[in-house]
């Protein structure tokens, strides 16, 4: 089943804190993410710019910060902005201990919530409708519709 | 509708993020009752539409052209009435590129995991 967020875990041979080092600090996250630097402000509103040589800056907001087990941010669709669930999706990091080991999970979500130009009043009205979490059953759609695309 | 997302610059036009107008589309309780609707019975008409659920026809009419602008259903007129289809293609690459980003947020974490043990 599809939804409108991303889910994903790996388990790392390494202390939780070499691993939070990694996602955090800007020299690190410069090498693993982007590939012409970073700059992170580590408290919640600081700033987050991720560079590429060939796509620029993606600008953001980072949104939490509990070392060594929780880090958040909010990265922008398009340009620098103040980050808002219609332009920004929301990154999130939950490091656990494990053994000698981390377990590191990433969320990316709101990917529903993203609007393609300004807003206006059903976008209002959709907004209020997303509050309870509304998820895409996405794949169950798309067999359903393939089932009737072939007759 | 590009492939997978590329590795640099995931949030560069066209490299593989969700369509947001999809999303804008499908975000809405009603319209995504409607599609599954449309989706189960393979055709419908918003008269059709709007007797098998809480909607009225005129409010079923403004989803299906929100739909419609999003291209997730295609419209065809037979007769007086305008019968409309799911676009399962649509949908398709909206699960494709959620599966491009899943791909890129794998391939950052395997290089997070090589960096922490190496």
């Amino acid at each position: 089943m599809a939804e409108d967020q991303i889910e994903r875990e790996v388990r790392i041979d390494a202390p939780i804190e070499r691993v939070w080092a990694l996602v955090t600090e800007p020299e690190h996250v410069g090498a693993w993410f982007g590939d012409a630097g970073a700059e992170i402000e580590l408290r919640p509103g600081g700033d987050f710019k991720l560079s590429w040589v060939e796509h620029g800056t993606v600008h953001g907001r980072v949104e939490q910060v509990e070392p060594p087990h929780r880090f958040a941010y909010r990265w922008l669709i398009a340009g620098p902005a103040e980050p808002t669930p219609a332009n920004s999706t929301l990154v999130e990091f939950t490091l656990r201990a494990d053994g000698d080991g981390t377990l590191l999970r990433v969320v990316e979500s709101g990917f529903a919530g993203l609007e393609v130009d300004g807003g206006d009043a059903e976008r209002d009205r959709r907004r209020e409708d997303n509050v309870g979490g509304w998820r895409i059953e996405l794949d169950e759609l798309v067999a359903y519709a393939r089932q009737w695309a072939v007759r | 509708m590009s492939g997978p997302a590329a590795p640099a610059g995931p949030r560069a036009a066209g490299a593989g993020e969700p369509a947001p107008a999809v999303f804008a589309a499908l975000a809405d309780p009603t319209r995504w009752r409607l599609l599954g609707t449309l989706a189960a019975q393979g055709e419908g008409t918003a008269t059709t539409l709007a007797a098998q659920l809480p909607v009225s026809r005129p409010a079923v009419v403004k989803h299906l052209v929100v739909l419609d602008r999003a291209g997730l259903v295609d419209r065809r007129r037979s007769g007086r009435e305008v019968r409309y289809r799911v676009r399962p293609e649509r949908l398709d690459a909206t699960a494709r590129q959620m599966a491009a980003v899943a791909a890129a947020w794998d391939r950052r974490l395997a290089a997070i995991k090589r960096m922490a043990e190496g």
